[in-house]
């Protein structure tokens, strides 16, 4: 164990201060504690500390040099590794902290790029006001952003090309944001409902436009989400869940106030099966009044339900 | 004896020695703060490095590492002067929850911490490309401040699961956001017992005059509060078209199997038939209730009930 940990602590400083790269004979001539001689046990060796460093994030670059036949050798580029100049004071290293430990993610990776930064500074937080979930394949992506490099990923069963401008939280999803290549505009993806992990491209393939926000890509409402012609629905909510849908949709949205408290309010639907959820959640309280078609898709919707039924039930 | 990993550990000490480096004579104690590890194993990473360096490995290009009235000094060791870059889960970890504690209101948004996430912003070469919206309900804010002083109030709130406003007066232990939403956690004198109140279905809060004594607050893990079905609570089996799974992976449920066609059977704890109506009439043909007996045809009763107001038709 310190035998290993010695060899890959001098791997590392030896493959950054190399000014060429080095080829696996070259290393064992160097490196201590020594690869063994066997050549198969020393390729496997080398093999074994080379993927310690990737899974640590430590990026060896494979090159290939002209010696006796064409033969791979290895360096770490400075600019790989170097974390650049941050200068984080003591009082912004203590608030990165407090963000950690009271913005819970899953696994240590903030605790883990903290130490890098500096270390834990002040006290942190002492109790969780927030727990994030972090979606498989987000990291990835991120990546991508940074790199500026375009992505393509399997999306309910299509394949899609993005160039990724950013990703957002919201309702408790991640989404990657960008341009998208097949549609040839601006969309949102769910990072959950990506099958698999995303292809990166190679960097630099896009400038993202200046002084966007991609937040704006994630529209507000779930409903509002979705490739239906837009039709703007009015539909009745009764008075006990009239404060309360007023609330979510806001003012500008109610059409008319009536005597017994019910309102009218207006929704932009571009998702019948998403405005459908939605009005069913109001159960008994909430009526589509118009246009025809919505209120009819409705009325058919809950025909074909109460169908299924054997009418025992009340 | 379980063998220690030597990822964790050459990963502390790539984030040690710069730091060793650029802080001479930092003591002991604080590193070990600062690392989050025991002293003890402290000494054995500083002991460790004097046998690394470069090749040849003679004296000049050995780490050298001096402890000098309990403050620690290295030298030879200019290539790891900096620490290693973040690696994208990192600062995608780092910037998710230093976005997450900006958004919530109250917070500084010209503080340390805003300009920590500037400078990481930049260094990740994404500026402004991860936003966290945590979102914020008109009762927020209110509920944050009766928290922190310990205020008994009382509480419109509207019950989702069983459809009805109800008015009770809570002791409002902690607010916490969790799956996409805010919580308050505290004890609700109407029921008796620790409760869960989903922030955006409170529709009004008043103050009681009253103090709740502070020691009684309990420290429920989140998770468990959000979910924690009584054992009384009926069980209902549902089967699940292929289209209907994203209910499976967002409902908390006791098991699920994915039959041969694609569909699933669900078990799920169902404390309020008015949830079960919900799910049923969205999900339409996607969702049937095969257990028990007695709610096989709750939607299809729920859907007739609905359908009544849009008569004549």
């Amino acid at each position: 164990m310190a035998d290993r940990l010695e060899r890959l602590v001098n791997l590392t400083a030896t493959l950054l201060e190399t000014r060429r790269p080095l080829t696996l004979d070259e290393l064992s001539d160097r490196v201590e504690p020594r690869y063994p001689e066997e050549l198969g046990s020393r390729r496997r060796q080398f093999e074994r500390d080379k993927e310690t460093l990737r899974e640590l994030g430590i990026p060896i670059r494979v090159e290939t040099v002209d010696g006796f036949g064409a033969e791979q050798a290895y360096r770490i580029h400075p600019d790989d590794y170097y974390l650049p100049e941050l200068e984080l004071t003591e009082a912004e290293l203590a608030a990165l902290h407090v963000a950690v430990t009271a913005v819970r993610l899953e696994g240590d990776a903030g605790r883990e790029g903290l130490a890098k930064l500096g270390g834990l500074a002040g006290e942190g937080a002492d109790s969780p006001l927030a727990q994030l979930d972090v979606t498989p394949g987000l990291a990835v992506l991120f990546d991508a952003v940074s790199r500026h490099a375009t992505v393509s990923f399997s999306y309910r069963g299509d394949v899609r090309h993005l160039d990724p401008y950013g990703v957002v939280l919201r309702f408790g999803h991640w989404y990657v944001v960008g341009h998208d290549h097949d549609r040839d505009a601006p969309r949102a993806f769910r990072v959950d409902r990506i099958d698999g992990e995303a292809d990166l491209g190679p960097p630099d393939a896009f400038t993202p436009p200046a002084g966007i926000d991609p937040a704006d890509y994630v529209r507000a409402d779930p409903m509002t989400y979705g490739e239906d012609q837009p039709v703007d629905a009015h539909v009745l909510v009764d008075a006990p869940r009239a404060g309360w849908v007023v609330d979510q949709l806001g003012d500008e949205a109610v059409l008319e106030r009536r005597g017994d408290g019910a309102v009218v309010v207006v929704l932009p639907v571009v998702n019948r099966a998403a405005f459908r959820s939605w009005v069913v959640d109001l159960l008994d309280h909430a009526e589509v009044l118009s246009p025809p078609e919505l209120r009819a898709d409705m009325i058919e919707w809950l025909d074909a339900i109460a169908a299924t039924g054997d009418g025992s039930a009340p | 004896m379980s063998r220690p990993l030597v990822g964790p550990r050459l990963q502390r000490v790539l984030a040690l020695v710069p730091w060793i480096l650029t802080h001479p004579g930092v003591t002991i104690e604080e590193l070990a703060t600062r690392f989050e590890v025991g002293e003890r194993e402290l000494e054995r990473d500083l002991e460790l490095l004097p046998m690394c360096g470069l090749p040849p490995y003679t004296a000049d290009r050995l780490i050298d590492v001096s402890v000098i009235d309990g403050g620690v000094e290295i030298r030879l060791a200019e290539y790891f002067e900096r620490p290693l870059r973040l690696t994208p889960a990192e600062g995608l970890a780092l910037l998710a929850a230093g976005r997450a504690l900006l958004a919530v209101p109250g917070s500084d948004a010209d503080g340390p911490l805003a300009t920590a996430l500037a400078t990481l912003d930049d260094a990740l070469g994404a500026p402004g490309s991860l936003a966290v919206d945590v979102g914020a309900s008109d009762q927020l804010e209110r509920l944050q401040d009766a928290t922190a002083t310990d205020e008994r109030v009382e509480i419109d709130y509207y019950s989702f699961a069983r459809d009805e406003m109800t008015t009770r007066v809570i002791d409002p232990w902690r607010v916490f956001h969790a799956f996409g939403t805010w919580y308050v956690a505290g004890w609700c004198h109407r029921a008796d017992a620790e409760r869960l109140f989903r922030v955006d279905r409170v529709r009004a809060v008043r103050a009681t005059g009253e103090h709740f004594d502070p020691a009684t607050r309990s420290d429920s893990d989140v998770r468990d509060l959000v979910y924690h079905p009584s054992p009384d609570d009926p069980r209902v089996t549902l089967r699940l078209a292929p289209a209907a799974e994203w209910v499976v992976e967002s409902h908390p449920h006791e098991s699920a199997t994915q039959r041969k066609d694609g569909s699933w059977e669900v078990v799920l704890a169902v404390s309020e038939s008015a949830w079960l109506e919900r799910l049923l009439v969205s999900l339409g043909p996607d969702a049937t209730v095969v257990a028990p007996p007695e709610l096989v045809d709750l939607g299809a009763a729920a859907a007739r009930r609905l359908r009544a107001r849009y008569q004549p038709s």
